[in-house]
């Protein structure tokens, strides 16, 4: 997995590609952590480039997100498709989170 | 079960799931399973292996048995064993997916989606060993 940030005016976009799993979720979730700590009130995960994700990474999504609503902030995905798309939406996660086709409409959304 | 065709010993870590669903991936696609659902066949056999590691295990270690074999048109039998205490990841209670984000509790995904993606799944304790037998898709 990798994961590339870009701050941007009222976010932190972070490029997430690749597969995340138990051996490495906890990295997406230190990145976000991270960026909270410095400030960032919204995150915008971009995740087309992903092409996995096991309960371990949707705990990490969660946990996030969780963190940043207790802010007034969000994490917002964007760019969710096959099989990370299909486990979100089993688990009924995907209706947390605000989700986007692409960044730049969830960029938009941030005024 | 019939004689598998093959079976495999990893240690029960995060660390094998590459070489677990590789395995298990090269007798998928000798059985005919269709590629398009490889990915799910790892994230079941990550799920399991990552239970058995954290439940049947900790904080011992120890290690995962794989066995397959066929099981009709385009799909194969898939048995998971350890060797750790008792623990049936079948009891778990299912996990309330229609809370919002702030209570929505973070565990149990993992069951819920092995559940989702596979057929006939069965526990059972045999001599020391927990063994979860399962057809995939």
């Amino acid at each position: 997995m990798n994961i590339e940030p870009t701050e941007l005016e009222k976010a932190v976009l972070l490029k997430v590609t690749g597969r995340m799993d138990a051996e490495n979720a906890h990295e997406f979730e230190q990145a976000c952590q991270g960026w909270i700590t410095h400030g960032a009130k919204h995150l915008i995960a971009d995740l087309d480039g992903l092409q996995y994700v096991s309960s371990m990474g949707l705990r990490c999504f969660l946990s996030v997100a969780q963190k940043l609503q207790a802010s007034s902030g969000s994490l917002i995905l964007c760019g969710l498709h096959g099989l990370p798309r299909q486990v979100f939406e089993m688990t009924r996660l995907i209706g947390l989170f605000p989700v986007f086709e692409t960044t730049q409409q969830a960029i938009s959304t941030l005024g | 079960m019939d004689p598998p065709l093959k079976r495999l010993t990893l240690p029960a870590s995060a660390g094998s799931i590459a070489a677990l669903s590789e395995f298990v991936r090269e007798g998928a696609a000798a059985a005919g399973v269709d590629t398009h659902e490889f990915g799910k066949l790892e994230l079941v056999l990550e799920e399991i292996l990552i239970n058995v590691a954290r439940y049947a295990y900790t904080p011992e270690t120890g290690a995962v048995e794989v066995a397959y074999t066929p099981a009709g048109p385009h799909k194969i039998r898939i048995e998971i064993a350890d060797f750790g205490r008792v623990f049936n990841p079948l009891e778990a209670d299912p996990p309330n997916l229609s809370r919002g984000l702030a209570d929505r509790p973070i565990g149990g995904l993992g069951v819920f989606l092995v559940r989702s993606m596979v057929d006939s799944i069965d526990y059972r304790r045999e001599q020391n060993r927990n063994v979860l037998s399962f057809v995939f898709p």
